[in-house]
C-alpha cells in the first residue's frame, strides 16, 4: 500500500515537472519549492544524526570528550552571522576550515592535477609492437597537449612558427575535445530521460518488464 | 525574415521537437531491437580488477551523487555492489552528500529487495551477533554455520551479505573531501558508527580493514568533480586504487586520469553500466542485465533522432540562405 | 580583531598543515587525526547559514503575503516538517526515518522524482538545441560537428553496424585528442587552484571574509 501510493505520487510529480515543457504552471513551481525544502529538512535530519550525535553528542555526554566543545563553538560562530553587530566572528570558523583545508590539498593538487598529468603527457611515443593508432594517437596527444597549452598561453602574441602555429593547432584540438563532450553531454541528457521513462513505463504503469 | 519553407521549418514551435523525442524514448520500449553492447577496456579494466579480488579484500563504493545523476549513476553502483558481492568482497558504503546517502538508501534496496530476481538477503548485524559471540567471524565459517542452523536462501536470491562482514553503511559527512583524508589513517576515527547506529569498531570488516591503506579499491560514482577527490585525498596520499563510474557529461573530462593511471578504469554514462551488466552476465554472474542494458535500445533510437535533428537544421540553415545574410530567425517559442 | 586574526588563523593553519604533509612524524600525525576528526563537526554548524537564509527570504515572503508566497510556505513548511517526523515523532504517527514513514516518503516519492525529472527536461532542450543552434557555420565548427556525430553514433550499439571501426574512432578520439585538449585545460585548471591556494593562504586573496566588518 506504502509502495504504490509513493508510486502514484512520484508519477503525478514526474508528469507536473514534464507539465513545464508544455507551459510554466503552478504545479512544476510547487514541485520545485517542495524540492528545495524537502532537501533541506533531509540535510538538517542527517547533519544530527550522521555527525552531531555520533561525533559530537555522545562523545561529549557519554564519554567526556570535552576537548570536542572546541571545533563546536568554533562552528557555533557561523551564526553570528545574522547578526550585523558581531558577524565578523563567522570568519573564525571560516578562517579555520579555509586555511587548513588550503594547506593539507596543497601539495596533494599539485601532485594530483599538475605533477601526474605532465609526467603521463612525457611519453615514448614509440614502442617496439605498438600498433599504427596508438602511435598516431600518442604523437596527437603529446604534441596537441603542447599546442592547446599554447593557445591558452596570452603573455605572448600567438605569432611566429611556434606561437602562432601552435596556437592554431591547439584551437583544433580544443575542438575536437568539446566535440567529444557535446557527443557525450547528449548521451548522457537522453539517459535521464530513459530513467525517468523506465520509471512512468515499468514501476508505475507496468507496461513493460 | 525569410518566410520560405526553409525559415518556417526553423522556427517550428519547438514543443514539436520536444514531442517528438518524447515519442522516440518510448516506443524502443515496446520495439526493443536487442543490439549487442560491446565491453570496451575502459570497463574491462574494472572489471577484471574486481575479479582478483576475494573475502581477504575490501572495496569502498561511494554514492556521490544526487537524485538529479540517479538514471546514470545508480545502475553502474548497483552493478559494482552485485559484482562485490557475488564474490564477497567486503563493501564499505559512503556518500559525500546528504541526498547521496538517500541515493545510497535507494540502491542497497535496490539490491536487496527479496521481490526482485537475483536479489542478495541481508543478514543484519543483530541477526548474528550469537555467531560472533562463538567466534564466526570468517566469511565461509559464517556462512555454513549459518545455513546449518536451518536458514534457507530463497529461491530467488543470489547469496547472503551478513552487516559487518560483507558491508558497512557509513554513509555522509560533510567535507567528505576531508573525510577520505582522515580515512588514510583511520576509518573508525571518522564514522564512529554506521548509518543504522551499530558500533564500527567491531566489526569484522573493519577489524581486517582499519584505514584506506588496508582497502584495495575506491570506486566512486558521481555527478560531480567530487569523484577527483578521491584520486587527490585517497590516490595521491597513499596509493588508493581508484574506478570512476560517472555521468556522459563529465566523462570526456577524466579519460586523461585513465591515460595517466590514477585510475583503473572508468564508467562513462548508461553506456558505461550497461557494459557492466554485460560483463557480468557474460562471466555467468547473472542471468541477464540490468536497467541500463534495456535502457541502451532507446539510446540508439534518441542518437539517431538527435542526428536528424542536426543534419536537417543544418539543411535548413544553408538552403534558406541564412548563413549569407546573417539575419536572425525571430519569433521562436 | 576582525580582520588580522583570522588572516593569521589562515596562514598559520594552512603553513602547518602544508609542513605536516612533508613530516610524517606520530606529533604532527596525531595533529592531522584530531583535524580529521573536527572537520565535520565544525562544518555541520554551517548548515544553519543555509537553513536560517532559507527561512528568512521564504518566512519574510509569506509574512507580507507576496506574491506566490503559498510557495514558500510549502518551503518553510518541508523543511521543519522532515526534522521533526524523523526525530521527535513516533513511528505510529508516519516518524522515523525507515521505510514507512513520511520521512522517507517524502525523499523517495517526492524529491527524488521531482530532480530526475528535471534534470531529465535538458534532454528535450538539447534536442531543440542541436536542430537549432547546431551548425557547420565554420571549418572549426565542422570539426566540433563532426567530432560529436562520431562519438554520439559510437557510444550506442547502432554503431556496432555500421562497422566496428566506427566505435574504435570513437574511442580513439577519446583517449587520444580528447585527451590532449582536456589535460591542457586540466593543467591550466590545476595551476590556478595551486595559485588561489597560496594566495588564500599568504593573505593575498581576501575575498572569502566578505562584507561583515572590517
Amino acid at each position: 500500500m506504502y509502495e504504490t501510493i509513493g508510486i502514484w505520487v512520484a508519477a503525478m510529480f514526474t508528469l507536473a515537472i514534464y507539465s513545464f515543457l508544455y507551459k510554466e504552471n503552478p504545479l512544476y513551481r510547487l514541485g520545485e519549492h517542495l524540492a528545495v525544502g524537502i532537501s533541506t529538512g533531509y540535510f538538517i535530519v542527517l547533519t544530527y544524526t550522521q555527525v552531531l550525535k555520533p561525533r559530537l553528542i555522545d562523545p561529549v555526554f557519554q564519554e567526556s570528550q570535552w576537548i570536542l566543545l572546541f571545533p563546536a563553538v568554533l562552528g557555533l560562530l557561523y551564526v553570528t552571522r545574522f547578526f550585523p553587530k558581531i558577524a565578523w566572528l563567522s570568519r573564525y570558523p571560516m578562517a579555520f576550515i579555509m586555511g587548513t583545508s588550503m594547506g593539507v590539498g596543497f601539495p596533494l593538487s599539485m601532485k594530483a592535477s599538475v605533477l601526474r598529468q605532465l609526467e603521463a603527457t612525457i611519453l615514448p611515443l614509440y614502442q617496439p609492437g605498438m600498433p599504427w593508432q596508438d602511435l598516431a594517437g600518442n604523437i596527437v596527444l603529446v604534441f596537441g597537449t603542447l599546442a592547446a597549452l599554447i593557445y591558452f598561453f596570452f603573455s605572448k602574441p600567438h605569432k611566429g612558427l611556434f606561437f602562432g602555429t601552435g596556437s592554431k593547432i591547439g584551437v583544433w584540438v580544443i575542438m575536437i575535445g568539446f566535440g567529444a563532450t557535446f557527443g557525450f553531454t547528449v548521451m548522457g541528457r537522453i539517459s535521464l530521460l530513459i530513467g525517468r521513462v523506465q520509471f512512468l513505463l515499468k514501476d508505475w504503469l507496468g507496461v513493460i518488464h | 525574415m525569410k518566410e520560405n519553407i526553409w525559415g518556417r521549418m526553423l522556427n517550428l514551435d519547438r514543443r514539436w521537437i520536444f514531442l517528438f523525442i518524447g515519442v522516440v524514448c518510448i516506443v524502443p520500449f515496446f520495439v526493443p531491437f536487442g543490439l549487442p553492447v560491446i565491453p570496451t577496456r575502459h570497463v574491462i579494466s574494472i572489471f577484471d580488477y574486481i575479479e582478483e579480488l576475494g573475502p581477504e579484500n575490501a572495496i569502498f563504493v561511494s554514492f556521490d551523487f544526487d537524485p538529479g545523476t540517479d538514471p546514470e549513476n545508480m545502475p553502474m553502483a548497483v552493478a559494482i555492489t552485485r559484482h562485490a558481492f557475488a564474490r564477497h568482497i567486503p563493501v564499505f558504503f559512503t556518500a559525500n552528500g546528504p541526498l547521496a546517502q538517500g541515493m545510497l538508501e535507494s540502491g542497497f534496496a535496490y539490491i536487496t529487495n527479496p521481490l526482485s530476481e537475483g536479489y542478495f538477503h541481508v543478514v543484519s548485524w543483530s541477526e548474528w551477533a550469537s555467531y560472533r559471540e562463538m567466534g564466526i567471524t570468517d566469511r565461509s565459517e559464517l556462512e555454513a554455520a549459518w545455513e546449518a542452523d536451518g536458514h534457507v536462501l530463497p529461491d530467488n536470491a543470489a547469496g547472503w551479505v551478513f552487516e559487518g562482514r560483507d558491508f558497512a553503511k557509513l554513509g555522509y559527512l560533510p567535507y567528505f573531501s576531508l573525510v577520505i583524508l582522515g580515512m588514510t589513517s583511520s576509518i573508525a576515527a571518522q564514522y564512529p558508527e554506521d548509518m543504522n547506529g551499530n558500533p564500527l569498531v567491531e566489526m569484522p570488516m573493519l577489524q581486517e580493514h582499519k584505514n584506506l591503506r588496508e582497502v584495495d579499491l575506491a570506486t566512486t560514482f558521481s555527478g560531480t568533480a567530487a569523484c577527483t577527490w578521491w584520486i587527490t585525498f585517497g590516490r595521491e596520499k597513499i596509493g588508493l586504487p581508484v574506478a570512476f563510474g560517472v555521468t556522459a557529461v563529465s566523462a570526456t573530462d577524466y579519460t586523461i586520469f585513465i591515460q595517466s593511471g590514477q585510475i583503473v578504469g572508468q564508467m562513462g554514462g548508461l553506456r558505461g553500466a550497461a557494459e557492466y551488466e554485460v560483463l557480468l552476465q557474460q562471466r555467468g554472474y547473472f542471468d541477464k542485465p540490468d536497467r541500463a542494458f534495456v535502457g541502451m535500445d532507446v539510446q540508439n533510437a534518441a542518437h539517431l533522432l538527435i542526428l536528424f535533428f542536426i543534419v536537417l537544421g543544418n539543411i535548413a540553415y544553408f538552403a534558406g540562405g541564412f548563413h549569407k545574410k546573417g539575419v536572425l530567425l525571430k519569433g521562436r517559442r | 580583531m576582525k580582520r588580522t586574526v583570522p588572516l593569521m588563523i589562515v596562514l598559520v593553519g594552512g603553513v602547518l598543515m602544508m609542513i605536516q604533509y612533508f613530516i610524517p612524524h606520530r606529533i604532527s600525525q596525531s595533529v592531522f587525526d584530531s583535524y580529521t576528526t573536527w572537520i565535520p563537526i565544525i562544518g555541520a554548524f554551517a548548515l544553519i547559514l543555509g537553513v536560517g537564509s532559507l527561512t528568512r527570504l521564504h518566512g519574510h515572503k509569506v509574512r507580507h503575503r507576496a506574491p506566490n508566497w503559498p510557495y514558500s510556505l510549502a518551503v518553510i513548511l518541508s523543511i521543519y516538517l522532515m526534522p521533526v517526523f524523523a526525530l521527535l515523532l513516533p513511528v505510529s504517527v508516519g516518524g522515523g526515518m525507515n521505510s514507512p514513514s513520511v520521512f522517507d516518503f517524502a525523499f523517495m516519492h517526492i524529491l527524488v522524482p521531482i530532480q530526475s525529472t528535471m534534470f531529465s527536461l535538458l534532454a528535450f532542450y538539447i534536442a531543440s538545441a542541436a536542430f537549432r543552434a547546431f551548425r557547420a557555420k565554420s571549418l572549426l565548427a565542422t570539426v566540433l560537428l563532426l567530432t560529436a556525430v562520431v562519438v554520439m553514433i559510437g557510444q550506442v550499439p547502432i554503431g556496432e553496424l555500421l562497422g566496428s571501426w566506427f566505435p574504435k574512432l570513437g574511442l580513439w578520439i577519446i583517449d587520444f585528442p580528447n585527451n590532449a585538449a582536456k589535460r591542457a585545460i586540466g593543467l591550466g585548471v590545476g595551476f590556478g587552484i595551486l595559485a588561489t591556494q597560496l594566495k588564500i593562504i599568504f593573505g593575498v586573496e581576501r575575498n572569502w571574509l566578505g562584507g561583515v566588518g572590517d
